[in-house]
Protein backbone atom coordinates (compact mmCIF):
# COMPACT_ATOMS: atom_id res chain seq x y z
CA UNK A 1 0.00 0.00 0.00
CA UNK A 2 1.20 3.53 -0.75
CA UNK A 3 1.20 6.09 2.07
CA UNK A 4 -2.35 6.94 3.10
CA UNK A 5 -3.55 10.52 2.56
CA UNK A 6 -3.29 12.90 5.51
CA UNK A 7 -7.07 12.98 5.82
CA UNK A 8 -7.25 9.20 6.02
CA UNK A 9 -4.68 9.14 8.83
CA UNK A 10 -6.56 11.93 10.53
CA UNK A 11 -9.86 10.07 10.36
CA UNK A 12 -8.18 7.05 12.00
CA UNK A 13 -6.65 9.26 14.71
CA UNK A 14 -9.97 10.99 15.42
CA UNK A 15 -11.83 7.68 15.39
CA UNK A 16 -14.18 9.05 12.73
CA UNK A 17 -13.60 6.76 9.81
CA UNK A 18 -15.15 3.37 10.59
CA UNK A 19 -14.06 2.48 7.08
CA UNK A 20 -13.01 -1.10 6.18
CA UNK A 21 -9.87 0.54 4.82
CA UNK A 22 -8.85 1.40 8.40
CA UNK A 23 -7.32 -2.03 8.96
CA UNK A 24 -5.26 -1.63 5.80
CA UNK A 25 -4.08 1.80 6.96
CA UNK A 26 -3.22 0.52 10.44
CA UNK A 27 -1.28 -2.32 8.80
CA UNK A 28 0.67 0.13 6.69
CA UNK A 29 1.36 2.36 9.67
CA UNK A 30 2.93 -0.51 11.62
CA UNK A 31 5.59 -0.95 8.98
CA UNK A 32 6.11 2.71 8.03
CA UNK A 33 8.14 4.96 10.32
CA UNK A 34 6.91 8.21 8.77
CA UNK A 35 3.22 7.32 8.89
CA UNK A 36 3.62 5.82 12.36
CA UNK A 37 5.10 9.09 13.64
CA UNK A 38 2.46 11.14 11.90
CA UNK A 39 -0.35 9.05 13.38
CA UNK A 40 1.26 9.28 16.83
CA UNK A 41 1.34 13.08 16.52
CA UNK A 42 -2.26 13.21 15.36
CA UNK A 43 -3.36 11.08 18.29
CA UNK A 44 -1.26 13.08 20.76
CA UNK A 45 -2.79 16.37 19.53
CA UNK A 46 -6.27 14.98 19.87
CA UNK A 47 -5.59 13.58 23.34
CA UNK A 48 -4.00 16.80 24.57
CA UNK A 49 -6.92 18.90 23.41
CA UNK A 50 -9.76 16.62 24.35
CA UNK A 51 -8.62 15.58 27.79
CA UNK A 52 -9.25 19.09 29.04
CA UNK A 53 -12.51 19.19 31.00
CA UNK A 54 -15.45 21.10 29.55
CA UNK A 55 -16.72 23.91 31.76
CA UNK A 56 -20.27 24.18 33.03
CA UNK A 57 -22.25 26.80 31.16
CA UNK A 58 -25.67 26.60 32.85
CA UNK A 59 -24.99 29.88 34.68
CA UNK A 60 -24.87 31.63 31.29
CA UNK A 61 -28.40 30.63 30.35
CA UNK A 62 -30.32 33.25 32.39
CA UNK A 63 -28.55 36.01 30.46
CA UNK A 64 -29.39 34.36 27.14
CA UNK A 65 -33.00 33.74 28.17
CA UNK A 66 -33.43 37.33 29.28
CA UNK A 67 -32.11 38.66 25.99
CA UNK A 68 -34.34 36.33 24.02
CA UNK A 69 -37.36 37.66 25.87
CA UNK A 70 -36.47 41.26 25.15
CA UNK A 71 -33.77 42.54 22.80
CA UNK A 72 -30.93 44.39 24.51
CA UNK A 73 -31.07 48.14 24.96
CA UNK A 74 -29.19 50.47 27.26
CA UNK A 75 -27.86 49.25 30.59
CA UNK A 76 -29.17 51.06 33.66
CA UNK A 77 -26.35 52.85 35.50
CA UNK A 78 -27.22 51.21 38.87
CA UNK A 79 -26.58 47.72 37.52
CA UNK A 80 -23.34 48.92 36.02
CA UNK A 81 -22.08 50.09 39.39
CA UNK A 82 -22.96 46.84 41.16
CA UNK A 83 -21.48 44.65 38.45
CA UNK A 84 -18.39 46.83 38.01
CA UNK A 85 -17.60 46.72 41.73
CA UNK A 86 -17.73 42.92 41.75
CA UNK A 87 -15.75 42.57 38.56
CA UNK A 88 -13.15 45.08 39.76
CA UNK A 89 -12.63 43.20 43.00
CA UNK A 90 -12.27 39.90 41.19
CA UNK A 91 -9.79 41.41 38.74
CA UNK A 92 -7.74 42.62 41.68
CA UNK A 93 -7.77 39.14 43.22
CA UNK A 94 -6.78 37.51 39.96
CA UNK A 95 -3.94 39.99 39.50
CA UNK A 96 -2.83 39.40 43.05
CA UNK A 97 -2.86 35.62 42.61
CA UNK A 98 -0.99 35.79 39.31
CA UNK A 99 1.52 38.56 39.97
CA UNK A 100 2.52 37.83 43.54
CA UNK A 101 6.14 36.71 44.08
CA UNK A 102 6.88 33.00 44.09
CA UNK A 103 5.96 30.13 41.82
CA UNK A 104 2.79 30.38 39.78
CA UNK A 105 0.02 27.99 40.70
CA UNK A 106 -0.12 25.76 37.64
CA UNK A 107 -2.35 22.84 36.84
CA UNK A 108 -0.64 19.47 36.94
CA UNK A 109 -2.17 17.52 34.07
CA UNK A 110 -2.48 13.76 34.26
CA UNK A 111 -3.89 11.17 31.93
CA UNK A 112 -7.03 11.03 34.05
CA UNK A 113 -7.38 14.83 33.76
CA UNK A 114 -7.43 14.88 37.55
CA UNK A 115 -6.09 18.11 39.00
CA UNK A 116 -3.70 18.32 41.86
CA UNK A 117 -4.26 21.06 44.37
CA UNK A 118 -2.03 24.11 44.18
CA UNK A 119 -0.35 25.40 47.28
CA UNK A 120 -2.02 28.56 48.51
CA UNK A 121 -0.54 31.24 50.71
CA UNK A 122 -2.62 33.19 53.23
CA UNK A 123 -2.41 36.50 51.32
CA UNK A 124 -3.73 34.93 48.12
CA UNK A 125 -6.44 33.19 50.08
CA UNK A 126 -7.44 36.49 51.70
CA UNK A 127 -7.56 38.22 48.29
CA UNK A 128 -9.75 35.47 46.88
CA UNK A 129 -12.02 35.63 49.93
CA UNK A 130 -12.38 39.40 49.54
CA UNK A 131 -13.17 39.12 45.84
CA UNK A 132 -15.72 36.43 46.47
CA UNK A 133 -17.34 38.49 49.23
CA UNK A 134 -17.52 41.50 46.89
CA UNK A 135 -19.10 39.35 44.21
CA UNK A 136 -21.63 38.01 46.72
CA UNK A 137 -22.47 41.55 47.83
CA UNK A 138 -22.91 42.68 44.23
CA UNK A 139 -25.12 39.66 43.58
CA UNK A 140 -27.23 40.55 46.66
CA UNK A 141 -27.78 44.08 45.33
CA UNK A 142 -28.89 42.76 41.98
CA UNK A 143 -31.02 39.98 43.49
CA UNK A 144 -32.69 42.63 45.67
CA UNK A 145 -33.48 44.67 42.56
CA UNK A 146 -34.87 41.59 40.89
CA UNK A 147 -37.11 40.90 43.92
CA UNK A 148 -38.38 44.47 43.65
CA UNK A 149 -39.21 44.13 39.95
CA UNK A 150 -40.47 40.57 40.09
CA UNK A 151 -44.13 41.25 41.12
CA UNK A 152 -44.57 43.30 37.96
CA UNK A 153 -43.35 40.54 35.68
CA UNK A 154 -45.41 38.08 33.76
CA UNK A 155 -45.81 35.15 36.25
CA UNK A 156 -44.64 32.51 33.76
CA UNK A 157 -41.58 34.57 32.83
CA UNK A 158 -40.81 35.16 36.52
CA UNK A 159 -41.15 31.44 37.23
CA UNK A 160 -38.69 30.57 34.48
CA UNK A 161 -36.20 33.18 35.62
CA UNK A 162 -36.53 32.02 39.23
CA UNK A 163 -35.78 28.51 38.09
CA UNK A 164 -32.70 29.46 36.10
CA UNK A 165 -31.35 31.70 38.86
CA UNK A 166 -31.89 28.98 41.45
CA UNK A 167 -30.04 26.53 39.24
CA UNK A 168 -27.16 28.95 38.70
CA UNK A 169 -26.90 29.62 42.43
CA UNK A 170 -26.93 25.90 43.23
CA UNK A 171 -24.17 25.35 40.70
CA UNK A 172 -22.08 28.14 42.16
CA UNK A 173 -22.60 26.76 45.66
CA UNK A 174 -21.59 23.28 44.56
CA UNK A 175 -18.48 24.62 42.80
CA UNK A 176 -17.52 26.64 45.86
CA UNK A 177 -18.01 23.62 48.13
CA UNK A 178 -15.48 21.54 46.22
CA UNK A 179 -13.02 24.39 45.60
CA UNK A 180 -11.56 24.27 49.12
CA UNK A 181 -8.13 25.96 48.96
CA UNK A 182 -7.23 25.24 45.34
CA UNK A 183 -6.26 28.54 43.68
CA UNK A 184 -7.20 27.41 40.18
CA UNK A 185 -10.63 26.20 41.22
CA UNK A 186 -11.22 29.27 43.36
CA UNK A 187 -10.45 31.48 40.37
CA UNK A 188 -12.90 29.53 38.26
CA UNK A 189 -15.52 30.02 40.97
CA UNK A 190 -14.90 33.77 40.57
CA UNK A 191 -15.46 33.35 36.83
CA UNK A 192 -18.73 31.65 37.71
CA UNK A 193 -19.75 34.62 39.86
CA UNK A 194 -18.86 36.98 37.03
CA UNK A 195 -21.12 35.04 34.67
CA UNK A 196 -23.91 34.99 37.26
CA UNK A 197 -23.65 38.77 37.72
CA UNK A 198 -23.77 39.36 33.99
CA UNK A 199 -26.84 37.17 33.76
CA UNK A 200 -28.49 39.06 36.59
CA UNK A 201 -27.60 42.37 34.98
CA UNK A 202 -29.16 41.31 31.67
CA UNK A 203 -32.20 39.94 33.40
CA UNK A 204 -32.77 43.15 35.36
CA UNK A 205 -32.29 45.26 32.31
CA UNK A 206 -34.90 43.28 30.44
CA UNK A 207 -37.27 43.28 33.44
CA UNK A 208 -37.08 47.02 33.68
CA UNK A 209 -37.63 47.51 29.99
CA UNK A 210 -40.56 45.10 29.99
CA UNK A 211 -42.15 47.00 32.90
CA UNK A 212 -40.90 50.59 32.80
CA UNK B 1 -16.85 26.09 38.35
CA UNK B 2 -17.02 22.36 37.92
CA UNK B 3 -16.47 20.51 34.71
CA UNK B 4 -19.48 19.72 32.56
CA UNK B 5 -20.30 16.20 31.46
CA UNK B 6 -18.54 15.31 28.27
CA UNK B 7 -20.76 14.81 25.23
CA UNK B 8 -22.43 11.44 25.36
CA UNK B 9 -22.21 11.12 29.13
CA UNK B 10 -25.28 10.61 31.28
CA UNK B 11 -27.94 11.93 28.99
CA UNK B 12 -31.30 12.66 30.53
CA UNK B 13 -34.57 11.95 28.74
CA UNK B 14 -34.80 15.42 27.22
CA UNK B 15 -31.24 15.10 25.91
CA UNK B 16 -32.17 12.21 23.69
CA UNK B 17 -34.24 14.32 21.31
CA UNK B 18 -32.58 14.62 17.91
CA UNK B 19 -31.14 17.91 16.68
CA UNK B 20 -33.75 17.90 13.94
CA UNK B 21 -36.66 17.59 16.33
CA UNK B 22 -35.24 20.16 18.73
CA UNK B 23 -34.59 22.65 15.96
CA UNK B 24 -38.05 22.19 14.60
CA UNK B 25 -39.54 22.88 18.04
CA UNK B 26 -37.21 25.81 18.67
CA UNK B 27 -38.16 27.37 15.34
CA UNK B 28 -41.80 27.01 16.31
CA UNK B 29 -41.06 29.11 19.40
CA UNK B 30 -40.60 26.41 22.05
CA UNK B 31 -38.15 27.97 24.56
CA UNK B 32 -37.49 24.64 26.27
CA UNK B 33 -36.20 23.15 23.00
CA UNK B 34 -33.73 25.99 22.56
CA UNK B 35 -32.69 25.56 26.18
CA UNK B 36 -31.84 21.90 25.46
CA UNK B 37 -29.80 22.96 22.42
CA UNK B 38 -27.98 25.43 24.64
CA UNK B 39 -27.29 22.78 27.29
CA UNK B 40 -25.89 20.41 24.70
CA UNK B 41 -23.81 22.78 22.64
CA UNK B 42 -22.80 25.63 24.96
CA UNK B 43 -19.91 23.80 26.69
CA UNK B 44 -18.23 23.18 23.31
CA UNK B 45 -18.87 26.72 22.11
CA UNK B 46 -17.56 28.11 25.41
CA UNK B 47 -14.37 26.08 25.15
CA UNK B 48 -13.88 27.12 21.53
CA UNK B 49 -14.26 30.79 22.44
CA UNK B 50 -12.08 30.37 25.53
CA UNK B 51 -9.32 28.91 23.37
CA UNK B 52 -9.63 31.75 20.87
CA UNK B 53 -10.10 34.68 23.20
CA UNK B 54 -8.00 33.44 26.13
CA UNK B 55 -10.22 35.51 28.38
CA UNK B 56 -12.82 33.77 30.53
CA UNK B 57 -15.14 36.74 30.92
CA UNK B 58 -14.98 37.44 27.19
CA UNK B 59 -15.63 33.78 26.40
CA UNK B 60 -18.68 33.73 28.69
CA UNK B 61 -20.10 36.84 27.05
CA UNK B 62 -19.21 35.50 23.61
CA UNK B 63 -21.06 32.25 24.35
CA UNK B 64 -24.16 34.15 25.38
CA UNK B 65 -23.94 36.39 22.31
CA UNK B 66 -23.50 33.34 20.06
CA UNK B 67 -26.70 31.74 21.31
CA UNK B 68 -28.70 34.96 21.18
CA UNK B 69 -27.67 35.38 17.53
CA UNK B 70 -28.27 31.70 16.81
CA UNK B 71 -31.81 32.01 18.15
CA UNK B 72 -32.51 34.96 15.87
CA UNK B 73 -31.17 33.05 12.87
CA UNK B 74 -32.66 29.62 13.49
CA UNK B 75 -34.59 29.90 10.24
CA UNK B 76 -31.39 30.23 8.22
CA UNK B 77 -29.97 26.84 9.23
CA UNK B 78 -30.82 24.66 6.27
CA UNK B 79 -29.25 21.35 7.24
CA UNK B 80 -29.99 20.37 10.81
CA UNK B 81 -27.11 17.88 10.81
CA UNK B 82 -24.74 20.83 10.66
CA UNK B 83 -25.89 22.51 13.86
CA UNK B 84 -22.51 22.41 15.59
CA UNK B 85 -20.59 23.81 12.61
CA UNK B 86 -23.22 26.52 12.18
CA UNK B 87 -22.91 27.55 15.84
CA UNK B 88 -19.12 27.61 15.56
CA UNK B 89 -19.44 29.86 12.51
CA UNK B 90 -21.49 32.32 14.58
CA UNK B 91 -19.06 31.99 17.50
CA UNK B 92 -16.19 32.77 15.16
CA UNK B 93 -17.89 35.99 14.03
CA UNK B 94 -18.47 36.96 17.65
CA UNK B 95 -14.82 36.25 18.38
CA UNK B 96 -13.63 38.34 15.42
CA UNK B 97 -15.74 41.28 16.58
CA UNK B 98 -14.35 41.05 20.11
CA UNK B 99 -10.77 40.69 18.91
CA UNK B 100 -11.09 43.64 16.50
CA UNK B 101 -12.34 45.75 19.35
CA UNK B 102 -9.42 44.67 21.53
CA UNK B 103 -6.87 45.27 18.79
CA UNK B 104 -8.17 48.76 18.20
CA UNK B 105 -7.50 49.40 21.86
CA UNK B 106 -4.06 47.74 21.99
CA UNK B 107 -2.57 46.59 18.66
CA UNK B 108 -0.45 43.45 18.86
CA UNK B 109 2.21 42.26 16.41
CA UNK B 110 1.35 39.25 14.22
CA UNK B 111 3.18 36.09 15.32
CA UNK B 112 5.98 35.00 12.99
CA UNK B 113 5.78 31.56 11.41
CA UNK B 114 8.54 29.16 12.37
CA UNK B 115 8.29 25.55 11.26
CA UNK B 116 12.02 24.93 11.45
CA UNK B 117 11.83 22.47 14.30
CA UNK B 118 8.90 20.42 13.08
CA UNK B 119 10.78 17.31 12.13
CA UNK B 120 13.24 17.23 14.95
CA UNK B 121 12.98 17.01 18.69
CA UNK B 122 11.07 14.84 21.14
CA UNK B 123 8.31 12.39 20.30
CA UNK B 124 4.56 12.95 20.66
CA UNK B 125 4.56 10.27 23.36
CA UNK B 126 6.99 12.37 25.40
CA UNK B 127 4.61 15.28 24.93
CA UNK B 128 1.68 13.39 26.41
CA UNK B 129 3.69 12.24 29.40
CA UNK B 130 5.15 15.62 30.19
CA UNK B 131 3.73 17.12 33.36
CA UNK B 132 3.77 20.52 31.71
CA UNK B 133 1.95 19.45 28.57
CA UNK B 134 -1.26 21.38 29.23
CA UNK B 135 0.68 24.58 29.80
CA UNK B 136 2.77 23.90 26.69
CA UNK B 137 -0.35 23.27 24.64
CA UNK B 138 -1.84 26.50 25.89
CA UNK B 139 1.28 28.44 24.91
CA UNK B 140 1.57 26.73 21.55
CA UNK B 141 -2.07 27.43 20.70
CA UNK B 142 -1.65 31.05 21.72
CA UNK B 143 1.15 31.42 19.19
CA UNK B 144 -1.06 30.42 16.29
CA UNK B 145 -2.74 32.98 14.10
CA UNK B 146 -6.40 33.43 15.19
CA UNK B 147 -8.00 32.07 12.04
CA UNK B 148 -5.63 29.14 11.82
CA UNK B 149 -6.24 28.34 15.47
CA UNK B 150 -10.01 28.41 14.86
CA UNK B 151 -9.77 25.91 12.02
CA UNK B 152 -7.43 23.58 13.88
CA UNK B 153 -9.61 23.54 17.00
CA UNK B 154 -12.76 22.92 15.01
CA UNK B 155 -11.08 19.93 13.43
CA UNK B 156 -9.18 18.31 16.29
CA UNK B 157 -10.96 19.41 19.44
CA UNK B 158 -14.52 19.49 18.15
CA UNK B 159 -14.31 16.91 15.37
CA UNK B 160 -15.89 18.99 12.60
CA UNK B 161 -15.40 17.77 9.03
CA UNK B 162 -13.42 19.79 6.51
CA UNK B 163 -16.62 20.73 4.67
CA UNK B 164 -18.26 22.01 7.84
CA UNK B 165 -15.15 24.03 8.69
CA UNK B 166 -15.12 25.51 5.20
CA UNK B 167 -18.71 26.68 5.69
CA UNK B 168 -18.09 28.01 9.18
CA UNK B 169 -14.96 29.90 8.14
CA UNK B 170 -16.20 31.00 4.71
CA UNK B 171 -13.14 29.40 3.11
CA UNK B 172 -12.59 27.02 0.21
CA UNK B 173 -12.01 23.37 1.07
CA UNK B 174 -8.43 23.66 -0.14
CA UNK B 175 -7.77 26.63 2.08
CA UNK B 176 -9.12 24.72 5.09
CA UNK B 177 -6.71 21.88 4.36
CA UNK B 178 -3.77 24.21 3.87
CA UNK B 179 -4.46 26.22 7.00
CA UNK B 180 -4.96 23.16 9.20
CA UNK B 181 -1.77 21.64 7.83
CA UNK B 182 0.18 24.82 8.55
CA UNK B 183 -1.38 25.12 11.99
CA UNK B 184 -0.30 21.57 12.78
CA UNK B 185 3.27 22.16 11.68
CA UNK B 186 3.45 25.31 13.72
CA UNK B 187 1.87 23.69 16.77
CA UNK B 188 4.24 20.74 16.66
CA UNK B 189 7.27 22.97 16.22
CA UNK B 190 6.26 24.95 19.28
CA UNK B 191 5.51 21.85 21.36
CA UNK B 192 8.81 20.25 20.38
CA UNK B 193 10.60 23.46 21.28
CA UNK B 194 9.02 23.51 24.73
CA UNK B 195 9.93 19.89 25.37
CA UNK B 196 13.52 20.46 24.37
CA UNK B 197 13.77 23.47 26.65
CA UNK B 198 12.32 21.43 29.48
CA UNK B 199 14.82 18.62 28.93
CA UNK B 200 17.81 20.95 29.27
Amino acid sequence: MTHPAQEELEAVALGQSGDPKDAEIEGHVKGCTDCSRELAWLRAERTLLRRRPLLQTAHLWPGVAARLEHPRRRTHWAWRIAVASGVGAAAAAVLFAVLRPGPLPVTQPQQSARRERSAIDPKTLAALDRAEADYRNAAKVLEGEYDRLRPRLDPELARRWDETLTRARAQLGASRAVAADDVNVRMRVLDGYAGYLRSLRDLLQESEEANP
Amino acid sequence: MRAASLPGEVLGARDRDSDEELLSRARAGDPEAFRVIFDREAPGVRRFLGDLLRDDAGADEGTQETFVRAHRRLGTLEQTGKLQGWLFGIARMVFLEQIRRKRRESPMPEPAEDFSRTDCGPSPEAMLLSLESDRMLDGALADLDDERRSALLMRIDHGLGYGEIAEAMGWSLQKVKNEIHRARLQLRARLAGYLEEGAR
